[in-house]
């Protein structure tokens, strides 16, 4: 058959006007995610340690049950706000959100830029802030089923388990804690994710990109206090920074013995440093002087 | 008008891409010329607003160009110039992912990128992911993208570019089937002469960021008379005296003097100035001026 023969006909539908216009954009982030090899594994593996809180959560209130297996003197599974905070903000935590981040991040804009797809997004009605929403909602949508999901959860199970609101009365603040950190930790990696992203048009690169800065931070951060012994370089470290406001949030004591917005400072100005330079290098065009 | 632009100026830092660009352009298939820098891909790139232009205003399917870019979008399709695809999709996901992004519903999106794709050639391999495809199937891909909305108007930047003839001729007979009887108006940026010679009525010639020509090619052509001859003697004398009766002059290789007329010019001048300057005029024969040479006339170039 010809093309001629085949024929062309007209769409009578109507367009939709979208309130979220970046949703396919997120939908279809999350879909090919989704797809990567080893990704649904990886993903369930990070919801172990998850599991395991829960499981904590569960013991403590069932201790009668399982003191045959611990010696009577041991403290042992306190459920309260350092509960959570150590599953949200602990380092091992923080290292499986690097690696999610490595899976669900690397490419989003890379992608693009390595294939020319900006100027397909940018000829529909979509602006720039729909595309970056579009593709920070991939990020948020792993990283709060890591966070935010979780830390509910364990809040509602523990009131489940102990069959009384005491521990709500007890800590009223909780929940709008965990919503807090989960938001700061998920919008710091979104940018950190998205800014290295478009730094390179090759997927690997921000991959190994990702996981170096945040490590390569640390390291500094370690280095410099093994040789000056001052507390204020772990302002250097983007773990660091993450724990000590997450400690501040949690109300508890603060790893490092400096003021914690001191550390906010930090990661909102790399955030705004990320979204100034997102800005100028996601464009519909590529302009070559 | 489906395109109105009124003085429209741009500048890259010091360099002016665009001074001073008016088009009044309605139905049909256009065709954009120019040679490169001329300003082809920057125009199209401010009516769609991926640019700013410096100054001027200017009026896509009566939409606004800096106020309304949304619209303008969702009733214009774009077919990029340069390789753009989305990997790790199929051309179906593809297609039905950029007519979602256009504002359609997500099932409407689906259908109507089978029928595109159908229409395009590429039903064959729609399930294919985008990236293993050949340089004439991502051709016609972008082009299905162009098409998935059913846009009123397209700009198609270089469709034919990278293709092979057989690819060519296929894309080509698409975009005349477009144009000519699916009222959507075409808007076709090319180098390639004879493309547009084929698939367009209406001709808009840039050079360096001006309009240097614009109007139907068959009346374009009749501005100028194009005549072949041999000249035996000494030619220059003859050449100056043309040259000063604002007749452009090309030599072939063969020794043929391409010698374009303004449309008023009499013949028997030829004659005239060969007796006056001794030289004999052989093979004379009035022949059709092409594309190429009305081009060639807009830009200045031999």
């Amino acid at each position: 058959m010809t093309i001629k023969e085949k024929g062309y006909t007209h769409w009578d539908g109507e367009f939709l006007d979208k309130k979220l216009p970046w949703w396919p954009i997120t939908r279809y982030g999350i879909k090919l995610t989704f797809r990567k090899k080893f990704f649904k594994l990886l993903f369930a593996g990070s919801l172990v340690p998850a599991v395991v809180f829960l499981a904590g959560i569960y013991v403590s209130e069932r201790l009668e049950d399982f003191k045959f297996m611990f010696q009577e003197s041991v403290p042992f599974l306190q459920i309260n706000p350092a509960y959570f905070k150590t599953y949200l903000s602990d380092g091992f935590m923080l290292f499986i959100m690097i690696v999610i981040l490595i899976f669900c991040g690397s490419g989003l804009i890379s992608d693009d830029l390595k294939h020319n797809s900006l100027q397909l997004y940018f000829a529909r009605p979509l602006k720039k802030k729909d595309y970056f929403f579009g593709k920070t909602a991939v990020i948020i949508f792993f990283l709060f089923i890591l966070t935010l999901v979780p830390g509910l959860v364990f809040f509602i199970m523990k009131l489940v388990f102990a069959g009384s609101f005491q521990f709500f009365l007890s800590y009223p603040w909780l929940p709008l804690s965990i919503i807090g950190y989960s938001i700061l930790v998920t919008a710091f990696f979104s940018f950190y994710t998205l800014f290295i992203s478009s730094l390179s048009k090759n997927r690997r690169y921000v991959a190994l990109l990702i996981f170096v800065i945040y490590f390569a931070s640390d390291i500094i951060r370690a280095i410099f206090y093994e040789n000056f012994h001052n507390h204020y370089f772990s302002l250097l470290s983007i773990r660091a920074n993450i724990q000590q406001v997450g400690a501040f949030i949690f109300s508890e004591k603060m790893p490092y013995p400096i003021p914690w917005f001191y550390s906010f400072l930090v990661l909102t100005s790399i955030c705004v440093l990320a979204g100034f330079i997102l800005k100028k290098k996601v464009k519909g065009v590529e302009i070559v002087k | 008008m489906s395109i109105e632009v009124k003085d429209i100026h741009f500048s890259y830092g010091k360099i002016m891409a665009l001074d001073g660009v008016s088009l009044d352009l309605d139905q049909g298939a256009i065709g954009l010329l120019g040679p490169n820098g001329a300003g082809k891909s920057t125009l199209i790139r401010i009516m769609l607003g991926f640019l700013s232009a410096n100054s001027g205003e200017g009026r896509i399917l009566d939409y606004d160009i800096k106020t309304q870019q949304a619209e303008i979008r969702r009733y214009v399709g774009y077919m990029p110039e340069d390789d753009c695809f989305i990997p790790e999709l199929d051309a179906v996901s593809f297609t039905s992912y950029l007519g979602e992004l256009s504002g359609m519903p997500r099932q409407e999106a689906m259908k109507r990128a089978h029928e595109v794709l159908y229409y395009v050639g590429l039903e064959e391999s729609r399930y294919r992911r985008v990236e293993t495809y050949s340089g004439g199937m991502k051709q016609r891909l972008k082009l299905a993208q162009a098409l998935v909305h059913d846009p009123r108007l397209m700009f198609l930047d270089e469709p034919t570019s990278g293709l092979d003839p057989q690819g060519r001729t296929e894309i080509l007979e698409l975009i005349m089937d477009i144009s000519s009887k699916k009222n959507i108006q075409v808007l076709i940026s090319s180098h390639i002469l004879p493309d547009i010679e084929l698939t367009c009525s209406y001709v808009v010639i840039l050079n360096k960021g001006k309009v240097a020509a614009e109007g139907d090619i068959s009346k374009l052509k009749e501005i100028r008379d194009l005549y072949e001859m041999k000249v035996k003697g000494e030619a220059q004398g003859f050449l100056d005296r043309l040259k000063e009766k604002k007749c452009r002059v090309e030599e072939t290789e063969d020794g043929i003097l391409k010698v374009y007329t303004p449309s008023d010019y009499n013949r028997q001048e030829f004659f005239r100035i060969a007796a006056e300057e001794s030289v004999q005029l052989r093979h004379f024969v009035k022949s059709q001026s092409s594309l190429e040479d009305l081009f060639a006339d807009a830009v200045g170039v031999d």
